[in-house]
């Protein structure tokens, strides 16, 4: 009896594992904007995101590594690191959540789905709610969304000199291209 | 007075020489574009699996280094190439990632960007062949 309980749960919890899809990606698209028209651009992009979406719970984990953000200028790229980012004590930013009612069976007839989940930047949380696209392609989960946020969200303090030249509000963009985990 | 004169070209030619070395400094200062790692000297030069261990004793120390590693490529996909089951070297031009290179070892440069935790892996990028 117990070696038939031990079986049925072998095979139930492997049965879960294998079933439990997952799509990836190691060099996903994370891109920032922070200009303010008529100043210069204050803006990077990060191509060495981690990303994992598990299509049967929906759930979605993002990883980016803050110094893999590159600026098209060496200077505003230190400054980034050190002062405000401060990339050696908090070397990374997490995105955790779920896409709501996602479904790749039904990714032919809907692609937009809700996205919501917590961004940790700095060690500080915020709840992220947005909109995201799915769209299958070539055996690829093509994901694409945006979002904005708030230096004082993650208490990031942006120096008088030069907060006129810092927009208020930080738009983040994300592209990433998931193939399946074998 | 010649010696004057003299010593006076030598002063304006070397204030002139200081200034322009300045401006130029100033100027690559505040708007060069970053350095990639192709260009930085390697902080550690050797095998993937000694670079594995010294990684896992600090990990934090290496985040952002430049190193140059010889390994074997278990995996390649569009944006790079696994060596030794867990580096990931993501390229700076999907066209230089070496395609039948499965099982080869190979001499690669590139900056450490650090361990992801979601896949147990130390990930590089920026990364160049050497050999």
């Amino acid at each position: 009896m117990i070696r038939i309980t031990l079986l049925l749960t072998f095979t139930f919890f492997s049965g879960a594992i294998c079933n439990a899809q997952k799509y990836y990606t190691r060099s996903g698209v994370t891109e920032f904007k922070a200009s303010k028209k008529t100043f210069e651009p204050i803006e990077a992009i990060n191509k060495s995101t981690t990303a994992i979406l598990n299509i049967n719970t929906s759930e979605v984990v993002a990883q980016v590594f803050i110094a893999s953000f590159e600026f098209e200028n060496a200077l505003m790229q230190e400054h980034f690191n050190e002062n405000y980012m401060e990339s050696s004590t908090y070397p990374k930013a997490v995105f955790k959540g779920k896409i709501v009612n996602f479904s790749k069976d039904a990714l032919n007839k809907i692609s937009s789905f809700d996205l919501v989940g917590t961004l940790t930047i700095r060690g500080k949380e915020k709840v992220v709610k947005t909109k995201v696209t799915v769209k299958e392609h070539n055996k690829k989960l093509l994901i694409t969304t945006g979002f904005v946020v708030k230096p004082e969200d993650f208490n990031i303090e942006i120096p008088s000199i030069v907060k006129e030249k810092i927009a208020n509000t930080i738009q983040i963009n994300i592209k990433y291209e998931l193939v399946k985990k074998k | 007075m010649s010696l004057l004169k003299k010593n006076k070209f030598i002063v304006i030619s070397l204030f002139i020489t200081m200034l322009g070395v300045g401006v130029w400094s100033t100027y690559h200062y505040v708007f060069g574009t970053p350095t990639k790692a192709s260009e930085i000297a390697p902080y550690f030069t050797g095998e993937a699996k000694e670079f594995k261990y010294l990684f896992t004793e600090d990990i934090k120390y290496w985040n952002n280094k430049v190193v140059q590693i010889k390994g074997n490529v278990d995996e390649i996909n569009e944006y790079g190439i696994l060596l030794n089951e867990n580096i990931f070297c993501q390229f700076e031009k999907n066209i230089d990632v070496p395609e039948n290179s499965i099982n080869q070892d190979l001499v690669i440069k590139g900056k450490v960007v650090g361990f992801d935790e979601l896949l147990m892996e130390i990930k590089l990028n920026q990364c160049i062949i050497i050999k």
